[in-house]
């Protein structure tokens, strides 16, 4: 069966060939001049202005964090709808129990949006 | 029985949820400068579960939610000791300085959130309820360690709880995994039938799966070589935190233990001896060994301390190492000693520690410098901590003393095999006694007698002296208690 | 190729990979790194037995809950850490040192 994955490993190794033997040729074959202007970083032909690192804002952080949490939520879902339909034959139980997961969850949705973690961005 | 069933049983866990999710509202609803009101939330909330959980008797084991929790009288004591330190914690979180430039909200919630969590904890019977609970615990905890956000200190502490926490709990689940693998199922009861009768192939799996397992229970209760977090998380944390922290999760992580050993180990409290010849992992030895080494760390360096803050969290591992004393023997006699002596280490642990909150409210430091002359100056704080101290080193009439008394004549009844280990016991007890005196003498023998006394206020007043009452008085009639914790026992060598 | 052993080897070796990272790296984000390898080596024990064990669905039940408490004890961790950044103004683990042996 590992048989049929052949074709992947010939295109990963013919990526990867590629890559490195174009790395090391341009490494042994290319000229070395040295020269300050070349070594300055490159900001569109214009000369360099102010710090190089920004301020990095808080609000990334909290859209990233609130996007893990919601996700992970999500990832409850899976398996429950794969046995929804098994279990809805003893009622409406299953349904109002992951209706209310959903609704812890979205209280703590409600106090992030009320304390701020959405704004400017 | 399964969900649906279950729920009806379930009822003092659902009352803490409503009231999480209540307080969670609450604080959006007030002012910052009122952020306290949501402790008086919270703490009505835990007061109703406290009577649910009282109502809610069990005749037999119960399993809820298709053999996952167990709902028995010894998980009811457990739980009923949480809800009492979290509500002496509670009230004294109102007075502490540390925390008055903070919104305190979010503080409330998460300490209600931990309390859902050793509630959990405390009845788990399955491996996967056992880490997610543990989970639960340490997550709320990281994040109440680092509350101050402003002190380096307790950054620093946050920091060192989770990196020692999420290692440890990592380290359990490769041990849980193990042991899922050796078995092939994740419930406790069913795990102990196949442990049984595994042949010895399988011995040195068993090996590194306990000694994993038992990493990341050694971290919650501060086990040496586990408990390297503890004096640097007790120090940098709110002094609320860190008294709640030296109460509540360690008697939830004894009862995790003292359920896993029990389950898995033993049966009906012998440990399994070996079989076919084939000697078992020697768990009394092993567990009396890792007793010894903790209480003797925890003394030992407690006496070079500067910072009394930083004392009590060794003498708090010193005193997980004389409640590990009465481990390997985990018939009836064992798990009533440790049970009667984390009812006493409650009150005389917790108010040490308020006593400290007084302290640095009123000088804003912890070391010994800060409590010369104490006694001369707040008499009432400085006579109750004078009784707290007695009665953490053990000494007759306080309920410290009734605690150590209780473990030592379970050990000795235990065979002349264990009487090394009660040697031990009471070598360490006296070494204790020295650093415990220390703040004594520090408070009565140094700094001159004052004319004006002060007295902390109505609040802490009485919060101490509500601690300070039982320690005195258990110590010379605990009958009620011994009667609780038989009633508690009397289902629990059954299993299911 | 398609064997037990083979799966609980590499478990072993990326936990060994994690126990590296968390006791060598002064980066604390990189100690977190440890944390999760550590995490996922349990995640593909569970998994393994759980197949090899006749589809036993614990496993992936169990292996389910740890991806999920992971990535809730990383969120908590990072906050910790740029908690920690705002104060010190560096990661370095070895840098937190005020609270004295």
């Amino acid at each position: 069966m590992i048989e049929n994955y052949f074709p992947i490993l010939i295109v990963f190794l013919v990526a990867a060939g590629f890559v490195f033997v174009s790395l090391i040729l341009t490494h042994l074959v290319g000229p070395r001049i040295q020269n300050p202007v070349k070594m300055m970083p490159y900001e569109s032909g214009v000369d360099q202005v102010g710090e190089t690192r920004i301020r990095f804002s808080i609000r990334f952080f909290l859209i990233a964090l609130l996007f893990i949490i919601f996700d992970i939520e999500i990832i409850f879902l899976y398996p429950w709808a794969v046995v929804f339909n098994d279990f809805l034959s003893m009622g409406a139980f299953i349904f109002i129990e992951m209706v209310v997961f959903l609704v812890i969850l979205a209280f703590g949705y409600v106090y992030a949006w009320k304390n701020g973690a959405l704004e400017w961005e | 029985m399964n969900n649906l069933q279950s729920l009806s049983y379930y009822w003092p866990e659902l009352l803490l949820v409503t009231t999480i999710l209540a307080a969670v509202v609450y604080d959006l609803l007030t002012k910052p400068s009122e952020s306290q009101r949501v402790g008086l939330l919270v703490f009505a909330g835990l007061v109703l579960t406290l009577f649910a959980n009282w109502f809610t008797s069990a005749e037999r084991n119960i399993t809820l939610f298709l053999d996952s929790l167990a709902l028995d009288p010894f998980a009811q004591f457990f739980k009923t000791i949480i809800i009492f330190s979290t509500l002496f914690v509670i009230l004294i979180s109102r007075k502490s300085n540390e925390l008055r430039i903070y919104r305190t909200g979010e503080y409330y919630t998460l300490i209600a959130i931990m309390v859902f969590g050793m509630f959990l904890m405390v009845s788990a019977i399955d491996l996967i309820m056992v880490y997610l609970s543990i989970e639960v615990v340490s997550i709320s905890s990281f994040i109440l360690a680092g509350y101050l956000k402003q002190d380096q200190r307790s950054n620093e502490s946050s920091l060192k709880y989770v990196i020692y926490g999420a290692f440890s709990s990592g380290l359990m689940l490769f041990g849980l995994s193990i042991l899922f693998g050796l078995t092939g199922t994740t419930k406790f009861f069913e795990i102990q039938n196949v442990i049984s009768g595994l042949d010895t192939s399988s011995h040195f799996a068993l090996i590194i799966a306990s000694v994993f397992i038992l990493a990341g229970f050694g971290y919650k209760i501060s086990a040496v070589p586990f408990h390297f977090w503890t004096p640097d998380v007790y120090e940098g944390a709110p002094t609320p935190v860190t008294a709640y922290l030296s109460v509540a999760p360690k008697a939830a992580g004894f009862a995790l233990l003292i359920r896993f050993f029990h389950v898995l180990f033993t049966d009906a409290g012998l440990f399994l001896e070996s079989e076919n010849g084939i000697p078992t992992i020697p768990w009394p030895q092993v567990l009396a060994g890792i007793s010894v080494a903790t209480m003797t760390l925890g003394n030992l360096v407690a006496i070079q301390q500067s910072s009394v803050k930083r004392m009590l969290a060794y003498s708090s591992i010193a005193h997980a190492g004389y409640m590990l004393m009465a481990m390997p023997i985990l018939s009836g006699n064992g798990v009533f000693a440790i049970m009667i002596y984390l009812v006493m280490y409650l009150f005389m642990n917790l108010g040490a520690f308020f006593v400290v909150i007084i302290v640095k409210n009123k000088t804003g430091g912890e070391t010994f410098e800060d409590f010369r002359g104490l006694g001369w100056e707040m008499p009432l704080v400085g006579i109750v901590m004078a009784l707290f101290m007695f009665s953490l080193t053990g000494i007759p009439p306080t309920a410290g003393f009734i605690g150590k008394f209780y473990i030592f004549a379970a050990v000795i009844k235990a065979g002349p095999s264990f009487y090394w280990l009660v040697f031990a016991g009471a070598v360490n007890s006296v070494i204790s006694l020295y650093y415990y005196m220390r703040v004594v003498k520090v408070m009565f023998l140094e700094g001159e007698s004052k004319e004006e006394h002060i007295f902390p206020s109505i609040l802490e007043s009485a919060l101490i002296i509500i601690l300070a009452a039982p320690t005195l008085f258990l110590g010379v009639y605990w009958a009620p208690i011994a009667e609780w914790i038989t009633n508690s026992l009397r289902f629990f060598h059954q299993g299911i | 190729m398609d064997q037990l052993h083979n799966y609980l080897l590499i478990a072993s070796v990326l936990f060994s990979l994690g126990l590296f990272a968390v006791i060598t790296r002064r980066n604390a984000v990189a100690v977190l790194m440890g944390v999760e390898l550590i995490l996922n080596s349990a995640n593909l024990n569970f998994l393994a037995f759980s197949r090899f064990g006749g589809m036993n669905f614990n496993g992936h039940i169990f292996a389910l809950f740890v991806i999920i408490m992971a990535a809730a004890e990383a969120a908590v961790a990072l906050a910790i850490i740029i908690n920690l950044y705002n104060n010190y103004q560096s990661i370095n683990v070895d840098e937190a040192g005020q609270l004295k042996r």
